[in-house]
């Protein structure tokens, strides 16, 4: 499989660890790759994205929106400036969470019949999650997943 | 304890999303609070018991990440 990936894919695997450092997460997560394509406007996954207004920004703005909204659910509310934005996160390689691997695996799946892995094959597993942060997030952008998912795949066929 | 509960209009998939954020906001809290503490000039034994976990844990979890922070970590 590893064989497989486009450079360009290879390379936001390695952003989404980044990205999941920089949020201080323990595990690599679905959401890191979305942030990854996010930023990666010359991908033809940025592009989609890009194209319905989720640049890097937005979809940190989303992710923070989701996660306050689901805080909130349980009572609980969090400042923005709060003591949990400390230090730097660790150092050590992290794991991969149960939702990267699950869209690695529907990657795959989509990218069946094309020669390579494409960031736009990574974006559309991203996009096959039926519930969970990335398409909490998704919704509280205002942003139709399922039309996502149409414009990825349109965009893998042009 | 009202304010705990999770809201009665939320259906399960916003129950089971604040378990995840919630997860999240514990995971974020220890590692400042683990961090305010060391610079404060808790032991590592003192740490380990007020999150009731032992002192190898709470050390092979934090250490490293206090050491790049700058924390002075000696004699603890």
């Amino acid at each position: 499989m590893v064989t497989r990936l486009a450079p360009d894919a290879r390379s936001l695997i390695a952003t989404a660890e980044r990205e999941a450092r920089t949020t201080r997460s323990p595990y690599v997560e679905a959401e890191h790759l979305l942030l990854a394509m996010s930023a990666a406007p010359s991908t033809d996954a940025g592009q989609v994205l890009a194209s319905v207004g989720l640049n890097h920004e937005a979809v940190e703005q989303a992710l923070e929106l989701e996660f306050e909204a689901s805080l909130a659910a349980a009572g609980v509310t969090v400042r923005g400036d709060g003591p949990v934005r400390a230090g730097p996160g660790p150092t050590r390689r992290l794991r991969l969470s149960a939702s990267f691997k699950a869209a690695l695996e529907r990657s795959v799946a989509a990218s069946s019949g094309s020669r390579q892995i494409r960031p736009a094959h990574l974006l559309l597993g991203v996009l096959g999650a039926q519930a969970g942060t990335v398409p909490r997030a998704l919704r509280l952008a205002g942003v139709d997943q399922a039309e996502l998912a149409t414009l990825t795949r349109q965009a893998l066929a042009g | 304890m009202a304010a705990l509960e999770i809201d009665a209009t939320a259906g399960p998939a916003d129950g089971l999303a604040a378990v995840v954020a919630l997860r999240r906001l514990a995971d974020l809290m220890e590692d400042s609070e683990v961090e305010r503490a060391m610079r404060a000039g808790w032991s590592w034994p003192q740490v380990a018991e007020a999150l009731s976990v032992t002192r190898q844990a709470v050390h092979k979890k934090h250490a490293q990440r206090l050491i790049a922070a700058g924390v002075d970590l000696r004699r603890r």
